[in-house]
């Protein structure tokens, strides 16, 4: 184009995509390291089967697609999708879930959408949700069991290595996800007998906490440098509380309303998913009605679903609706009496 | 006011070559059409449904054809529609009751699919848009030509997704062919946990998405072949004016 | 806290290192006088002025040289003592680079310069207080002051607005990086912007003036301040805003001062606002109170490429490399960059255009100062660039919409709200130049806009030609009539049983049928076109429709000329349908025959 002559602004900030990307990974950090202590080494194992993975299969389809492989992957956007699906796939799965993940999350769900940037969902949540609905059984028997609750030591790095690589399997005990357990349970038992059982004998919610809270930690790290902002983060927690907190009333029949908050993908999802900006409303507004939608629906599938977690599915299907989101959540510019919403030019604008 | 006329359009002046290559591969009903998407999709989890229902749809398309190419000049153009209909409905009536005689499983499994071939798009479609216009001979190889072609694509999809969702090949050919065909079930990768994304409705589509693309790509190659192939004679002195086009 | 000192805080906005410290520490200097000067002709806004001197004319300092004939055009001011050497097109700062025409004025020698009177100037009004606000308007403009800050608009302007005015704003925020000229002139001339200030609010009847200066610039407030301790003038208030660019983007500045905002596509006025920039004030305080034509003012010249970065009286018209070059900095040919403005909103320009009333600055970077950005990368749709936008757009969608040239949505997205800061192009991640792309987008609409016009204007000639065309026709039909009704007179005289077939009006009707078909064969003639054979068949259309009207009341009302008109309506549809399958072929073939 004949117009990118030298123009105005003749400055740039500092700032650069993948420092954002970098921030971004490192504000996983806490998360990834408090899964890893609570439910062993599977995590961080699967964390790097994936970013290998992905990194390579990104490098390839840039190849496919005649594009620079060095310089996209410089940055890093490939080893964050990498990181977070490392995190959120279960510990003990074998390592070609990771591969078939990753390389989805990287082929199908980002280029071949066009790339960084351009991809209607989640690539991380597609991909989790692919191979949540076709590897049922590994995705929902695969989760570990922190040693305060089953009594057993988490199996050791070799031991864990060796499993997950499919060399030699390792007889532990794995168990539901503590959102699942619970929400089974509470269909035959109150409240106060499911105490009593030995899985919340250590705590209502024993690890899942503070792995919650090392995700919320890194999440408030990325308001602060303002990687992201508040409004999707606080969609999804007030669209998870209107209708968890009216719900929960009858706590011998429902989840308590702080397990919805802090046992399962909530935290990460709010600040790691939510927050995807290809994926999600552009405007603030539009950002709190994405987050609030995926609350809303969170809260429905966790419910009354059949799925371990509901955050994937919750975020797909608002990610469809994003682009709806846009143009009825303009802002108002400046000068202009109300903003312009809808697909059609008011009638008397020029 | 309008000078339209309402005499038959004239017959399309196809060379028999032309029909098999438009229903095979240029014009392919399922590739290129995207006609018949539902059953397409539906019912090519495993090599044994797709060519069940592949050939149900080419015993109805050629039946339809030739019956509709022999009342074309004889209907009224008013009520063709409903008169294809009825046609087609009879065809695939017909072959729902093959199906029971002969294949009473796969039926069971194909289900409501096979009752469906009277909306499948692509037989009503070669009703109206061919063989209204056309004689018999030719709206025979043009049936049988879009129902191969309708086939092959079903069949592929059969194949690539019955490999993927659960690594064998030509597993229950039996319910088709008769216990001889016990034998022919091919376990491609042993202990296979299924996958079921390619089994369930969203691997076809992303599967018949990759079929689509690579013929792109093929047409895009010859394409280039032959612009090159142009490229490389000599100059003609004849110069052509090309308007209206800007890619 | 009451609404005078209250801020409204601007949304978004960014904070770019400063960079003040280089050029506000030393005083204004005054650069020797040059040795020519370059004044345009066409200011950065208004008409072009008409040249008042011959070439080889000796000119006075402060003598009227050119004026225009429109209100809006500036006075064209002599700034050196001097003669006339060329009126001819120079190049000219401004973003286009264009050339324009010019006044070009070579100083005289010394000896010449001692027999030559003294500067014109006029005469003081030291008592404006008591002026009337009409001679203290056109004291502004004969003074030729224009803007001193944006768009270099010409003041006066301002002052002879319809609307009520009720608050003057004195923009001394200087919220672009690099550029200190409004600060040291508040530094050392606070006593005079304040006496502008007050001039100004005379002339506008305003109630307020409120002098809005940034928090980085301390210095410049506790002056303004001082002065107005001892002028002692309570509707002038001074208002410090916070750091952040862009708070003296005009728009922005009245929102941050009174919490309203200028409505899209409007200006202050309309909120009975009036900003002006005080360098603009100073200049009216000078042409009013000293009466002093305005021929100089202050520049910054500033950058690492600068030996001596600072503020300087600059006398307007000077070529840019002669006020470099007297600064000390190394000029050889079209060498170094000088970038006029701040580094957020200026732009590059030829060193050998002159200096102008709007030339606040003058940034000449080293090689490394400002490094051509890095190939942009795929934008993330991080939405930094959202929340950095001072007028709350989606710079993010624009930047979409302009790379997929959709129009439509750039004008649900607000395209024309935009402006051109850049401040989401600073905090963009991934280097895109976003600013270029809504320029782009901004034009290409403007091109549409005229193209439409354009269309319709053609559509327009068409219908007219068309209505010519009938009213031809009917004209010839009226003579026809009279000479048919000449005939069957003397016919009527010859043989006076003989009846008629015909009744007269369908004998006229298929005659002026048969006339305007001759028309549009006659139309259709010479190169076939489109245009042509549409035209043809339109035309054919009507005369059949008009035929059909007529057959179907002559059949209704059981006229005799029924028959006669089934022919000639025969005859027409046939001609219809040629017309048509004519223009068919020539659309499909798309070639002329």
């Amino acid at each position: 184009m004949s117009l990118m002559q030298r123009s105005s602004p003749h400055v740039m900030g500092r700032n650069t995509t993948s420092r954002i990307m970098l921030w971004v990974i490192v504000a996983a950090l806490p998360g990834l390291l408090a899964l890893s202590y609570f439910y062993g080494w599977g995590y961080l194992i699967n964390t790097v089967i994936c970013v290998v993975s992905a990194v390579l299969a990104e490098a390839a389809i840039l190849m496919l697609r005649k594009r620079p492989v060095l310089k996209t992957l410089k940055d890093a956007s490939a080893v964050l999708t990498g990181v977070l699906l490392g995190v959120t796939l279960p510990p003990f799965a074998p390592w070609w879930i990771m591969v078939i993940a990753s390389g989805f999350a990287m082929v199908f769900v980002k280029h071949l959408y066009g790339g960084l940037g351009q991809n209607l969902f989640n690539p991380a949540m597609a991909a989790f949700a692919l191979v949540l609905i076709s590897f049922p059984l590994p995705m929902t028997t695969s989760w570990s069991t922190p040693e305060a609750i089953s009594g057993e030591p988490l199996p050791s790095f070799s031991q864990q290595l060796s499993h997950n690589l499919e060399w030699q399997a390792y007889d532990g005990i794995t168990m539901a996800t503590p959102l699942d357990h619970y929400k089974t349970k509470i269909k035959r038992l109150t409240a106060d007998e499911l105490a009593q059982t030995p899985e919340y004998v250590a705590g209502p919610f024993y690890g899942i906490l503070w792995v919650n809270l090392a995700f919320l930690l890194g999440g408030l790290l990325l308001l602060f440098l303002k990687i992201i902002s508040w409004h999707g983060p606080v969609g999804l927690f007030t669209g998870l509380l209107v209708l968890a907190l009216p719900f929960s009333a009858d706590a011998d029949s429902a989840m308590p309303v702080l397990m919805h908050l802090f046992a399962g993908a909530t935290v990460f999802g709010a600040f790691f998913i939510v927050t995807d900006p290809a994926s999600s409303a552009t405007s603030n507004r539009g950002k709190f009605i994405f987050g609030f939608g995926v609350g809303i629906l969170t809260y429905c599938i966790r419910t009354w679903g059949n799925f371990p977690d509901a955050i994937a599915f919750a975020v797909l299907l608002m990610n469809i609706s994003a682009p709806f989101i846009d143009h009825y959540t303009r802002p108002r510019t400046y000068g202009k009496p109300k903003p312009v919403s809808g697909y059609k030019l008011p009638e008397e604008s020029p | 006011m309008s000078i339209e006329s309402h005499s038959p359009a004239p017959a399309v002046q196809n060379p028999t070559q032309d029909i098999i290559k438009d229903g095979l591969w240029r014009n392919n009903p399922a590739l290129v059409q995207l006609l018949g998407l539902c059953p397409l999709l539906a019912v090519s989890g495993t090599v044994v449904n797709a060519l069940g229902l592949g050939i149900a749809t080419l015993l109805v398309l050629i039946g339809s054809n030739v019956a509709v190419s022999l009342i074309r000049n004889h209907v009224q153009d008013t009520v063709r529609l409903p008169a294809f209909v009825m046609i087609i409905a009879s065809f695939t009536t017909t072959a729902e009751l093959i199906m029971q005689a002969y294949a009473f499983e796969l039926y069971q499994i194909l289900g409501i699919f096979i009752p469906l071939i009277v909306t499948n798009c692509i037989i009503l479609g070669r009703a109206e848009g061919f063989a209204r216009k056309n004689t018999v001979w030719r709206s025979l190889v043009d049936g049988t030509m879009m129902g191969i072609g309708f086939m092959g694509i079903l069949l592929l999809l059969g194949i690539i997704r019955e490999v993927i969702g659960q690594g064998t090949l030509f597993a229950g050919m039996e319910l088709m062919f008769g216990p001889a065909a016990v034998n022919w079930k091919w376990v491609i990768i042993p202990d296979y946990s299924q996958f079921l994304f390619a089994v369930l409705p969203p691997g076809a589509f992303v599967a018949l998405g990759l079929l689509i693309a690579g013929k792109n790509v093929i047409d895009d190659r010859q394409k280039q072949r032959v612009q090159k192939a142009v490229d490389d004679q000599p100059a003609l002195s004849r110069r052509v004016r090309v308007t209206g086009h800007i890619h | 806290m009451s609404r005078v000192d209250r801020i409204w805080p601007l949304p978004g906005g960014i904070h770019p290192p400063e960079h003040k410290s280089e050029s506000n520490g030393r005083p204004i200097a005054r650069l020797p006088a040059p040795h020519h000067v370059v004044l345009p002709l066409h200011q950065n806004s208004g008409l072009p002025a008409e040249p008042m001197v011959a070439i080889g004319e000796q000119v006075q300092r402060g003598q009227l040289i050119a004026k225009g004939h429109h209100p809006v055009s500036a006075l064209v001011h002599a700034t050196i003592s001097g003669r006339v050497t060329a009126i001819e097109d120079r190049p000219f700062a401004h973003p286009s680079g264009l050339s324009v025409p010019s006044i070009v004025i070579e100083s005289l020698s010394d000896q010449e310069a001692a027999l030559s009177p003294e500067a014109v100037s006029m005469a003081p009004m030291r008592d404006w207080a008591t002026e009337t606000k009409e001679r203290l308007v056109s004291r502004i403009q004969e003074a030729g002051i224009t803007g001193l800050g944006g768009a270099g608009f010409p003041s006066h302007i301002k002052y002879l607005g319809q609307r009520q005015i009720h608050t003057l704003i004195v923009n001394g925020v200087e919220c672009e990086p690099y550029i200190t000229a409004d600060d040291r002139l508040m530094r050392e001339h606070a006593t005079d912007i304040v006496t502008g200030t007050q001039i100004a609010l005379k002339i506008l009847s305003a109630s307020t003036a409120f002098i809005a200066i940034e928090d980085n610039k301390p210095e410049a407030i506790s002056a303004i301040k001082a002065a107005l301790v001892a002028v002692t003038d309570t509707r002038i208030k001074v208002k410090v805003v916070p750091t952040k660019y862009p708070s003296g983007g005009e728009k922005q500045l009245v929102y941050l001062l009174t919490g309203r905002e200028v409505p899209s596509g409007d200006i202050p006025a309309s909120l009975g606002i009036v900003m002006q920039n005080t360098g603009t004030l100073y200049a009216i305080k000078e042409a009013v109170v000293s009466g002093t034509p305005m021929t100089e003012r202050v520049v910054t010249i500033t950058g690492e490429g600068t030996p001596n970065p600072g503020n300087y009286w600059v006398t307007i018209g000077t070529p840019i490399q002669d006020a470099l070059a007297a600064t000390q900095v190394a000029v050889t040919g079209n060498r170094p960059r000088v970038i006029m403005g701040g580094p957020m909103m200026g732009y590059d320009v030829d060193i050998t255009a002159p200096v102008s009333k709007v030339t606040n600055c003058l940034l000449v970077p080293s090689a490394t100062e400002f490094p051509t950005a890095p190939d942009p990368d795929p934008c993330i749709r991080c939405g930094l660039c959202e929340q950095a936008c001072p007028a709350n757009l989606l710079p993010q969608k624009l930047f979409w919409n302009a790379v997929h040239h959709e129009w439509e949505q750039a004008r649900l997205n607000s395209l024309s709200d935009c402006i051109e800061c850049g401040a989401c192009s600073w905090v963009c991640p991934s280097n895109i130049p976003l600013v270029q792309h809504y320029r782009f987008a901004k034009a290409e609409i403007k091109r549409e806009a005229i193209e439409t016009i354009k269309a319709d204007q053609s559509r327009l000639r068409f219908e007219q030609r068309q209505a010519r065309l009938e009213r031809d026709a009917a004209e010839k039909d009226a003579k026809r009539k009279a000479r048919a009704a000449e005939a069957a007179k003397a016919q009527a005289a010859k043989a006076q049983d003989t009846p008629s077939t015909l009744d007269a009006s369908a004998k006229d009707a298929i005659l002026a049928s048969v006339a305007r078909a001759k028309a549009k064969k006659a139309a259709s003639t010479g190169p076939v076109t489109q245009e042509a054979l549409e035209n043809t068949v339109v035309l054919a259309q009507q005369a059949v429709d008009k035929t059909r009207v007529k057959l179907a009341t002559a059949v209704s009302d059981g006229l005799p000329s029924v028959e006669a008109l089934t022919g000639a309506l025969q005859k027409l549809e046939k001609r219809l349908a040629d017309a048509q399958s004519a223009l068919q072929s020539h659309t499909e073939t798309g070639d002329a025959p």
